[in-house]
């Protein structure tokens, strides 16, 4: 109980940072604000996915069903952080670049691991456990999409900016701006671990109930 | 302002729908063991 209630006042006191004390930015105003939760939703979606790939990659190898069941948890949070990406994205390039959504490579590439991910998701819905294998490769080749989405903005000409905080040459965002970044992130992060305890604990409940469906 | 209040509160509405789907399936699994347990 105590992980929710954390990772819930500390979404709140990283919203309240980001809405009432982060500086305005000088080119884009208010509208920059987005970045508090867009950044945390993408780094969140990242960590899922990453949690995702390494349970189905020892899955296949190891044919436990411990690690399916983390895999199958991670990936329908790592789904709801991207959905989150998906909407404060193109809420945020309206009034910055003047439209909704272009179909660049960093925007596409996003909207490609989505889809990927439903699809892995439709799989799990309605497979059973015969779906397990195929569904952990389909985790598999929707990770690969995740460096492509990273490094497109830094190799393609694109509308969205290049990182400003995952660089090599380390983050370019004042520090007055990048400490409540910081502490999105960690809100956000705690917010998945806090999620993905109960998703596993609900994982482990459903074969508890197939196990005593079979006696 | 709007832009920022369309974003985060869309975000709010995603993550409170996920938990409301994660309590009715929480519930939902209980009464099914509680189901196939009971003679």
């Amino acid at each position: 109980m105590i992980l929710p209630v954390l990772a819930a006042l500390l979404v709140a006191t990283g919203v309240f940072l980001a809405l009432r004390v982060a500086p305005v930015e000088a080119f884009q105003g208010e509208p920059y604000r987005i970045l508090y939760i867009h950044v945390p939703s993408v780094v969140a979606s990242y960590v899922a996915f990453t949690v995702t790939f390494v349970a189905s990659v020892l899955y296949l190898w190891k044919r436990e069903r411990r690690f399916d069941r983390v895999a199958y948890a991670s990936a329908e949070i790592g789904q709801v952080f991207l959905t989150m990406v998906l909407l404060t994205g193109p809420i945020w390039g309206k009034p910055v670049w003047g439209t909704w959504w272009t179909w660049d490579a960093r925007l596409t590439t996003a909207l490609i691991l989505w889809f990927i991910f439903a699809g892995y998701l439709m799989v799990r819905a309605w497979s059973g456990a015969q779906g397990t294998r195929t569904a952990a490769v389909i985790a598999i080749i929707g990770f690969l999409d995740i460096p492509l989405i990273h490094w497109s903005a830094r190799l393609l000409r694109t509308l969205h900016p290049r990182p400003a905080v995952f660089r090599p040459e380390g983050p370019d965002l004042p520090s007055s701006m990048l400490l409540i970044l910081m502490v999105n992130m960690a809100a956000f992060l705690l917010m998945y671990l806090a999620l993905l305890r109960v998703r596993l604990g609900q994982e482990r409940l459903r074969d508890r109930l197939l196990e005593e469906r079979a006696l | 302002m709007g832009y920022v209040a369309a974003a985060y509160v869309s975000v709010g509405l995603l993550l409170a729908m996920y938990v409301w789907t994660l309590r009715a399936r929480q519930r939902e699994l209980a009464r099914l063991l509680r189901q196939v347990k009971s003679p």
